[in-house]
């Protein structure tokens, strides 16, 4: 009976890293801007849910849980490595290849620059904003991670993006 | 469209399009699973049982031989310290006649008989005790250093780092905190599904 159920639940795992580390990973992959990071990330989620093994039925949601769960996981992470080396090479890898040198270094320094100005932006517009990135999370599902409403969570990425654009036309304009 | 608006697109779907490299499934399993076997019990109890049942066996075993041994040794003792005083001896050289003092009567070489058997027991004690004494009165060296433990290591780690958070983790008010929050989040999910199955 018990083996059973140990059975059970060892499947129920596999199955749930075969559907959500990829959305965990880009979950924390948002945060972190690291891959290897945001894969740590994603397996202490998943240590997370073997801790919670004998009650998972009573998660109904689970796609949630676990993405809140990556979401705080990556948020701590954060805290603790230094975000400004992950965000470099981020953006050189963002900028397009195939271009001279000088121009990748170029496209690269705009990118950090954009990087840096979402890391400045107050708290709760830069948090919808990351998670607006991922595409499979809707409003809704923004609002229950972030424990917002819906509108606040319309509201919130309105005005970063407005303030986002503000501070790198300021920007642009001072060099 | 702005160019600002062009490198903020730009970043915000190299975010989207981040996909993990090949086998992060695999290798998520793979460290749960070595996880999983790290944290299960080396045996079941079973196990534990047989094992102390054949400590005792084979330490039950070992005292009785012991025993027999030393009830054979102490017979064999006196069989020898009988043994010459029965049988004629044999008849000393001329310089041990000189030193010697010259045999005594068979009524006292009995008398000896008795009494030789405690003093050979007192003689064999003694070097037992010898034994010991010199161990006890041998220069003590400190014992070799034991290799630390996966925890000891960890909490190197997390002390030369002193990283805030993770000295916090060390606290255990705030790992009840945490623990707690943890727990609330997670009734807050379980409390979800209640709710929509109700509605």
């Amino acid at each position: 009976m018990v083996s059973t159920e140990r059975a059970e639940a060892d499947v129920d795992l596999a199955a749930l890293v075969e559907n959500y580390s990829r959305l965990l990973f880009r979950v924390a992959h948002s945060v972190l801007r690291s891959r290897s990071e945001a894969e740590d990330v994603v397996q202490d989620a998943f240590v997370r849910v073997i801790e919670r093994r004998r009650s998972l039925l009573e998660i109904r949601d689970m796609r949630l849980w676990l993405v809140r769960i990556a979401w705080n996981l990556a948020l701590d992470r954060r805290r603790r490595i230094r975000p400004e080396q992950m965000d470099e090479s981020f953006a050189e890898s963002l900028a397009v290849k195939g271009l001279p040198v000088d121009e990748r270094l170029d496209q690269a320094q705009r990118m950090r620059s954009v990087l840096r100005e979402i890391e400045r932006l107050p708290r709760s517009e830069r948090h919808v904003l990351l998670l607006s990135a991922i595409e499979e999370l809707g409003t809704t599902e923004m609002a229950e991670v972030l424990r917002r409403s819906e509108s606040a969570v319309r509201a919130l990425l309105f005005r970063a993006r407005a303030r986002l654009r503000e501070r790198l036309e300021a920007r642009g304009g001072e060099r | 469209m702005r160019k600002s608006d062009e490198v903020v697109e730009r970043v915000m779907a190299g975010l989207r399009d981040a996909d993990a490299s090949l086998g992060l499934e695999d290798r998520i399993l793979e460290s749960l699973e070595m996880r999983a076997k790290a944290h299960k019990p080396a045996a079941p109890r079973w196990a534990w049982g047989v094992a102390m049942a054949s400590v005792i066996v084979v330490g039950l075993f070992m005292t009785t031989t012991l025993i027999h041994r030393q009830g054979s040794d102490s017979t064999q003792a006196t069989q020898q310290a009988v043994a010459p005083l029965t049988h004629a001896p044999a008849k000393p050289t001329a310089d041990q006649n000189a030193t010697l003092p010259p045999n005594p009567p068979v009524a006292q070489v009995g008398k000896r008989v008795r009494s030789a058997e405690p003093a050979r027991k007192v003689r064999r004690m003694s070097a037992a005790d010898a034994v010991l004494l010199a161990e006890m009165r041998a220069p003590s060296h400190p014992a070799p250093e034991a290799p630390l433990t996966e925890q000891e290591k960890l909490l190197i780690r997390v002390v030369h780092l002193g990283d805030p958070q993770i000295m916090a983790m060390l606290n255990p008010e705030l790992r009840a905190m945490q623990e707690a929050e943890s727990e609330a989040e997670f009734q807050e999910f379980a409390g979800q599904s209640g709710k929509g199955d109700s509605e």
